[in-house]
Formats: structure tokens, C-alpha cells, sequence
């Protein structure tokens, strides 16, 4: 078998599974938690309107989790198939992590979700609260573990050798290891402003299409203001999620800041075009000592370039470049979000180019999630497992006539899954609550 | 006292795969009903499973994860021998399970098309998945006579999750549509008796471990208790079936007891031929382990999650009891 094609492949259908698969985690994990709110404000009101605004958005909710269960159990085979060498060396550090996701978190939301959304009828109201607080809970226990994993991969700690095997020495210090508290919050968060732009640009767009709706006024209201809030507080856990990377990650940094060469005064790089075949920037626009300034709070303070990494050292471009989208998008978020807020005070309806505005957001949190995800983990190579176990050594078993065809499988599946999944949601948004 | 931990895994896996196929074998197969029913009855058969299918999936992930974290090592021999019959079987679970939500929202041509994606991922996955026990219990041997009964194996699986579908319709439903899932049922009764017939025949000719195991007197004669239950059972939702259909006194829950007892003594036969292989003649459930702190990490928290898990799952079965009602959302 063509080792090097069959990674190619391997890579291509894993990070197309786990990106298809991002997108509805990051937006059911804080989802969970707006419908509950939803559902308390009905509780204490019994206003129709905020039924029907729960009603609505637990339809919303019941579609991306499912597509996220779907896709999330087609991950569960492919640690294993498409990365046999990644279970060999650490399985017994990821088995366990991933097998307490699985115990305390899928279970709990799937069952608490069928009483959620076909049970109103059929349990008194506060077993009905309990059981949407449940499946809140379930979704953010799940990206607890699958965090601790995921940061345990960047920044491993807390584990010992017993002959050739990696096995845990303190579990403690596996879970909690020195990216995870920074990963977490900026996870939680990403979801949180992902879930409040679908809610902001999906009520924007009923109110585009059906004119006056109450309910959609404040659901516009409700995801304009915890994105004002969440977007201010996400670029600070960034930052220092960023530092965090520097003391553990220094390669990562390297690439993020395209910095090639070692040295003092290094200059952080707004725009350019990395080369990374002759190690350099093209049509680069600098501002001097940025960089040192920034990451060390020192003008003159020393950075590790790539020469300092490589061989072990990430392609620069992809990763430079997902920054900056990520960044960027959060930079709009941020301004859509504050603009929007003063556009809606005191029950005011915006105009209809900024309605408009909010709908094209809609789904901006997904881009700068999967910006995000690509920086982190295109930063991390070549190592799977920094310092434990290359990318190249995880593949295998699978030929290469296999993972092609189930590679095609895949992107027949999940485009028409996606495309589906847009048209509903359009259409289940611009029916509005009522219908 | 030290615990036997691969056995003690062994056993969990054995337990959460023997769920997952009664649990979620009853959702897939009220799917590939689907096309025998009325628009009207889709509803109802719909209604029946809506509050249980995604949980129902998740013991296929919790079965899968133990033979992922505890047998790392046979993980990877038996999903990359059966590596195109689970992306098959993916795909279909895949489709069904957004199926299940679009066609709810979806008007027109578009429901049925949702319906049929609906249907057709069901049966996707239920024959991959009899596929991958075709395979298995036949060690992955290549030809052209093992394909075909790996195939044979494939349509019974799709029989016993119609058995189990319509026995839960039987449970579920009332009058006309309940009359239907009579008939289905005992269609689906005959595919299950091939199936087992195929399988208790297969593993002893292909394996002389398991040849040994069962053809070894007096033992044999003890082991025969337990075709002689299974048949039993067989018997079982044959007559309670054929007393619902013509209205004399019998449970509504009898059949998709009796159906269940079948599954649970089948796999029952299946482990003891296995035992102690993961792998049959190939690997071991010692060979496969992982290390014993990894074990011991997982078993602590199984130990203090599965009285939850049973706990809230007997709840939702509780909330839900009794005949199903159309109008899912309301």
C-alpha cells in the first residue's frame, strides 16, 4: 500500500468527518442552555409567546443534534479504523476519556432530549425543566471530555511508561493538563456566540419575511445580547488561550505569527503571503517589534522562529491564514453584535439593511469555529500527540481503494445532509413561531 | 480479590451490543416497515420510536467504544476487515437518522422522498450490520461461498429487526395497524429462524474450537437447553400472535418478549462459541486488553454511572408507555 496516499486520504476523510461533525456540538453545547432559558421564561410567565419561541427553537435544536449524533457515531469508528497507531500508543489514555464521554454524557442528553421534545404532555412542568436542563447539561459534559482529550493531544501531562506502553500516572493531571482550562472556555464560548448568531440571524430573517412577529423580536433580542456580551469576553480567553500556546506550543505561535527566524524585536506580521518552500513572507505589512511586544509585553523580547522547530515544525500558510479569518470574523462579530444591541434598545426595530446584516451572520460562528479548529490543529503537526506520536505513524490498515470509496460516501452523505439542513432551517425560521 | 477485568469487559461489551440490538433493532425495523403502511399509520409507527431512536443508537457507540478502549488491539483486526460494511452501515444509520427529523418538517415530494431516504437507511444499516455478523462469525475467511452467506446472514438480521419492529408495533399500536404488525411479524419469524439456523450451523463448521465446545457429552446435552429455549420462544410469538389476530386474551407484550428472549438466547450461544476469543481462533479477550489502569479508570466510572443510565432510561420508557398518538411536536 502507497503509505503516503493512504494519509493523504485518511487525514482528508477524518478532518472532513470531524468538521462536518463541529459544526452541530458548537451549536447545540450553548443551544441547550438559550432553549432552557427559553423554557424557564415560559415557566414563570406562561406566556404563549415564549412557548411558541421554545417550541420553535427546540426544532432547531432536535435537527443539529441529530446530525450531530450521526456524525459524531461515524467519528467513534474512525479513531479506530482510519488511526490504528493512535489507539495503540495512547489508547489507554484516550480510550478512557472518550468511554466517560460516552457514559456520562451521551446517554443523558439523548434520553432527556426525547422527554424534552415529545414529552410536554406527558410529565409534570418541572420534570419538564429538569429535563431540558439535563440535556444542557449532557451536551456541555460532552465537550468536557472530548476537550480533555483533544487539549491532552496539544499539551499532554500526567502520564507515565509502563515498558512500551503510555498509561496514566495521575489522571487528575491528564484531564485538567495545561491547555485544557484555556481550550475549554474558549470552546464554551465559541459555541455560545455560534448559538446566539443562528438565533439573532434566523429571527432577523423572519422578521425580513413575515414583517412584525413578536417572538422573533425577542429572539433577536436575546442573541444580539449575549453575543455582545460572549464576543468582548471570547477575545480575552483568546489571548490568553494564545499566551498558554506560546509557553506550551511555541511551533504553533511560530506559524500563527509566520515568524521564521529566531530572534529579538520580532515584528508582527498584519498581512502576507507565506512561502513555504523558501521560508519567507511575500508582500508582508509588519508593524515593528509587534510581535515581541504582544506576546511578551517587551519590544525587545526573543521569539522561536520556525528554524527553531523544524523538522517538527507546521506549514505556516494554512495555519497563518485560518488565524486571521478567525480573528476577523471575531473582530465582526464583535461589531455586529454591539451595533445590533444599540439598534434594538428600548424594543426598537432595527432597519431592514441591518436585519439583513444579522441574517448574513447567521452562521458566522461556524467559520470562525472551523478557523479556529484548523489553527489549533494544523498548528499541532506533524505531531498527532506533541512530543508522543506523529500524524504519519497513526495511519494504516486501510488501503488506499477503501478509504476512497468511503471517502465518496462521506461527500454525497454529508452534502446532502447540509444542504437539507439549511433549507429546513430556513424554511422552519422564516415560518416563525406561530406555524 | 482482583477482578478478572477483561472478562468483566467482555461481558459489558457483550451486554451493551446485546442491547443495542433489541433497543435499536426494533427502531430500524418499524423503518423498513415503513413502505407497508398508510401515510396515516407512518405517523404512528414514527411516533412510537421518536423518543427513543437516539438513545437507542448510543449503545452502538458505548459498544463499539468498549472494543475500542478495552480490546484496542481487536478493534482495529475487525473493523478493518469490516471496514466498507461499517461505512456503509454509518451511512445508513446517517440517513435515517436525519430522515427521522426532515420528514417531519418536510411537505410534498419532499416527505416522500425523506420517507424513502428513511426506509432505505434503515435497511442499509440492517443488512451491513448482519453483514459484519456473517463475517465475523466466520472469521473473515475470503471466497465467494463466505460472501454469499454473509449475505444470507444480512437479509436475516433484516428479518429479526422486522420481527422485533413489528413486535413493537404489536406492543405500541392498536387496531387496524396492530392487525398489520401481526402479519409482518410472523414474516419476520421465518427470516429469524434461517438466520439462527445459519449461524448455530456455520460457526462449528468453520471453527473446530467451537465444534469441540458444543459436541462434547455430557455437556451437550445441557447445552441443549438451549436451542430448545430458542425454539421454544419461537414457538411462543408464533401462538401469542396468532391469538392477538383472532382477539382471544393475550398480552400485547407478549410477542415482543418472546422476540427478545430469541436475541438474548441467540447471543447467548454466540458468546459461549466465542469465549474467551475476541477474534474467533485468532485473538483472545487477554491478548486484546488494554492496561489495567486504563480498565480500572473506566470500570470506576461504569460503576457509578450505570445505575443512572438504568435509572432514567426505565423513566423515559415510563413517560412513554402505553399506545402511541400521532402529532409528534405537540
Amino acid at each position: 500500500m502507497d503509505t503516503a496516499e493512504a494519509l493523504i486520504l485518511a487525514r482528508a476523510q477524518f478532518g472532513l468527518n470531524i468538521g462536518f461533525h463541529i459544526l452541530f456540538p458548537s451549536l447545540t453545547i450553548a443551544l441547550g442552555w438559550i432553549l432552557l432559558y427559553f423554557r424557564i421564561r415560559y415557566a414563570r410567565s406562561g406566556d404563549p409567546a415564549w412557548l411558541a419561541t421554545y417550541k420553535l427553537w427546540t426544532k432547531v435544536f432536535a435537527l443539529s443534534f441529530a446530525m450531530g449524533v450521526v456524525s459524531g457515531i461515524t467519528m467513534s469508528f474512525q479513531f479506530g479504523t482510519n488511526w490504528p497507531g493512535y489507539m495503540q500508543r495512547v489508547g489507554n489514555i484516550a480510550g478512557p476519556l472518550l468511554a466517560y464521554e460516552v457514559l456520562t454524557a451521551f446517554f443523558l442528553e439523548a434520553t432527556f432530549l426525547g422527554v424534552m421534545l415529545f414529552g410536554m404532555n406527558r410529565v409534570p412542568g418541572w420534570v419538564h425543566v429538569f429535563s431540558s436542563a439535563m440535556v444542557a447539561v449532557g451536551t456541555t459534559i460532552s465537550a468536557f471530555w472530548i476537550l480533555a482529550l483533544n487539549s491532552w493531544m496539544h499539551t499532554p501531562a500526567g502520564h507515565v511508561m509502563d515498558g512500551s506502553q503510555i498509561i496514566a500516572g495521575e489522571w487528575l493531571q491528564v484531564i485538567f493538563n495545561p491547555s485544557f482550562p484555556y481550550r475549554f472556555t474558549h470552546m464554551l464560548l465559541a459555541s455560545g456566540l455560534t448559538a446566539s448568531f443562528v438565533v439573532a440571524g434566523l429571527s432577523a430573517w423572519r422578521l425580513l419575511r413575515a414583517g412584525e412577529d413578536a417572538s422573533a423580536r425577542n429572539t433577536l433580542r436575546t442573541g444580539l445580547v449575549l453575543a455582545a456580551v460572549l464576543a468582548p469576553l471570547q477575545i480575552l480567553a483568546g489571548d490568553l488561550h494564545g499566551l498558554n500556546t506560546l509557553e506550551h506550543q511555541p511551533a504553533k505561535i511560530a506559524a500563527i505569527e509566520a515568524i521564521w527566524k529566531t530572534g529579538k524585536s520580532v515584528p508582527l506580521v498584519l498581512f502576507a503571503v507565506p512561502d513555504d518552500e523558501k521560508r519567507r513572507n511575500d508582500f508582508a505589512i509588519e508593524i515593528p517589534k509587534g510581535a515581541s511586544l504582544v506576546l511578551r509585553h517587551d519590544g525587545e523580547a526573543e521569539l522561536q522562529g520556525i528554524d527553531a522547530f523544524v523538522p517538527d515544525a507546521a506549514p505556516v500558510a494554512p495555519v497563518f491564514f485560518a488565524f486571521r479569518v478567525m480573528v476577523g470574523m471575531g473582530v465582526l462579530m464583535l461589531l455586529a453584535a454591539w451595533s445590533g444591541v444599540w439598534a434594538t434598545r428600548r424594543g426598537m426595530l432595527p432597519q431592514r439593511w441591518m436585519l439583513w446584516t444579522f441574517s448574513g451572520f447567521t452562521f458566522a460562528g461556524w467559520i470562525a469555529t472551523l478557523a479556529g479548529w484548523l489553527v489549533t490543529e494544523i498548528g499541532r503537526q506533524p505531531w498527532l500527540v506533541t512530543g508522543i506520536l506523529r500524524t504519519r505513524d497513526a495511519v494504516g490498515g486501510v488501503s488506499g481503494a477503501q478509504l476512497g470509496a468511503s471517502l465518496t460516501g462521506y461527500i454525497i452523505t454529508y452534502t446532502v445532509m447540509l444542504i437539507a439542513y439549511l433549507v429546513v432551517l430556513t424554511h422552519l425560521a422564516g415560518k416563525g413561531a406561530d406555524a | 480479590m482482583s477482578l478478572d477485568l477483561p472478562l468483566v469487559f467482555a461481558a459489558l461489551m457483550g451486554l451493551a451490543i446485546l442491547m443495542y440490538v433489541v433497543l435499536d433493532g426494533y427502531d430500524l425495523g418499524v423503518g423498513m416497515l415503513m413502505p407497508a403502511a398508510s401515510a396515516d399509520e407512518q405517523e404512528l409507527m414514527v411516533a412510537s420510536i421518536g423518543p427513543f431512536w437516539d438513545a437507542n443508537e448510543t449503545w452502538l457507540v458505548l459498544g463499539v467504544g468498549i472494543l475500542l478502549v478495552a480490546f484496542p488491539a481487536a478493534h482495529g483486526l475487525v473493523l478493518g476487515a469490516l471496514y466498507l460494511p461499517v461505512a456503509a452501515m454509518l451511512v445508513g444509520l446517517m440517513l435515517r437518522g436525519v430522515a427521522f427529523e426532515f420528514r417531519v418538517k418536510a411537505e410534498g415530494w419532499h416527505r416522500g422522498l425523506w420517507n424513502w431516504l428513511f426506509w432505505f437507511g434503515s435497511f442499509l444499516a440492517s443488512f451491513a450490520q448482519g453483514l459484519m455478523l456473517g463475517r465475523y462469525v466466520t472469521g473473515f475467511h475470503p471466497g465467494f461461498g463466505y460472501t454469499l452467506f454473509a449475505m444470507l446472514v444480512g437479509a436475516s438480521l433484516c428479518g429479526g429487526y422486522v420481527l422485533l419492529g413489528a413486535t413493537w408495533l404489536i406492543l405500541k399500536t392498536e387496531g387496524e395497524l396492530q392487525k398489520k404488525a401481526l402479519a409482518w411479524a410472523r414474516w419476520g419469524l421465518l427470516w429469524v429462524a434461517l438466520g439462527v439456523a445459519l449461524v448455530s450451523l456455520a460457526t462449528p463448521l468453520v471453527s473446530h474450537t467451537v465444534q469441540a465446545k458444543w459436541f462434547d457429552f455430557p455437556r451437550t446435552l445441557a447445552l441443549m437447553l438451549l436451542p430448545i429455549a430458542t425454539v421454544a420462544a419461537g414457538w411462543r410469538v408464533w401462538a401469542a400472535t396468532g391469538r392477538l389476530k383472532r382477539g382471544e386474551r393475550e398480552f400485547d407484550w407478549m410477542p415482543l418478549a418472546a422476540t427478545v428472549a430469541i436475541f438474548t438466547l441467540a447471543f447467548a450461544g454466540l458468546a459461549y462459541s466465542l469465549f474467551p476469543y475476541v477474534v474467533i481462533d485468532r485473538m483472545t479477550i487477554r491478548e486484546a486488553a488494554a492496561h489495567p489502569s486504563a480498565l480500572k479508570f473506566m470500570l470506576v466510572g461504569v460503576a457509578i454511572v450505570f445505575p443512572f443510565l438504568v435509572a432514567y432510561t426505565v423513566f423515559a420508557y415510563r413517560v412513554f408507555r402505553g399506545k402511541a398518538r400521532a402529532g409528534l411536536y405537540e
